[in-house]
């Protein structure tokens, strides 16, 4: 496998991306193809990096629908950060709407989507796929959405 | 912008009296009518068994988890058989997560879905 930041000392010096996405659906798949090549050069198996590339999705759709409320001209700020084994993954927006962060701590209930409710799955699934996850504000606004992959 | 959200191609074929939908492209809020509207006509067609086919389609999410919700509703309602295949393992996981696996099998290939749906 192609490591490129093969030494501790590389990975840590390595500098964030960061990514300034349209706030529009479809942008979140150039969000997780980049995090997936990044987890996939860290080393981290095909079954974390689709886990992955399932919680950048959500987190960035949640950024687009939820928290820019759909505003066109507005942005999602994703900033990838790999420290030693570790990368970081914050997804930003600018916080039309404040989404509730506590949700999708419990399992959604799939007998209400089936009566026809409108039921999230999203951020329940991004708790399901990363080691760590935190959903803040940022101080000038903006919902923010940390999500941790450790090796 | 609309360049990365129409990519998506839903055709619908029959195996026996097995409607087999194939799903190609991303299964995301984008995806929404151009499914149930193959699942409609199926359905208006008189479908009693149908295979949703997942084997060109590597990206669903949430929107998309929902939409299919709403088919398995439906099938329920009109008393059809639904099978699933072709999802890779990722989405197969993700399937018996939230639940979808107690309301259509899950299956690795299409024929191995038109099999289980007509008893060969």
């Amino acid at each position: 496998m192609r490591r490129p930041w093969s030494s501790k000392r590389a990975r840590s010096t390595e500098q964030p991306i960061e990514l300034r996405l349209p706030s529009c659906l479809g942008y979140e798949k150039v969000a997780m193809d980049t995090a997936a090549v990044i987890a996939e050069r860290m080393g981290f198996g095909p079954d974390r990096v689709a886990g992955l590339r399932t919680a950048v999705s959500e987190a960035v759709t949640n950024a687009i629908e939820h928290g820019n409320q759909g505003v066109r001209n507005a942005e999602v700020h994703v900033v990838m950060a790999i420290q030693d084994d570790t990368l970081i993954i914050c997804v930003r927006d600018q916080n039309y709407h404040q989404f509730d962060r506590s949700y999708g701590i419990q399992r959604p209930d799939l007998q209400r989507a089936l009566r026809g409710e409108d039921v999230g799955w999203g951020m329940w699934l991004i708790r399901q796929f990363v080691d760590e996850v935190e959903f803040t504000g940022v101080p000038n606004g903006g919902n923010e959405v940390r999500m941790v992959l450790r090796a | 912008m609309a360049f990365l959200d129409d990519a998506l191609e839903v055709t619908s074929r029959r195996h026996g009296n097995v409607t087999v939908i194939d799903i190609k492209g991303d299964v995301t809020t984008f995806a929404d009518a151009k499914i149930t509207e193959a699942y409609t006509a199926a359905t208006e067609a008189g479908a009693q068994k149908l295979v949703l086919n997942f084997h060109h389609s590597n990206y669903i999410n949430s929107a998309g988890i929902a939409i299919l919700i709403r088919i398995v509703t439906s099938c329920g309602r009109h008393g059809q058989k639904l099978a699933m295949s072709g999802l890779n393992e990722h989405f197969q996981k993700i399937f018996r997560m939230v639940g979808l696996s107690q309301y259509a099998d899950i299956h690795e290939t299409e024929e191995q879905a038109v099999a289980a749906l007509t008893g060969a």
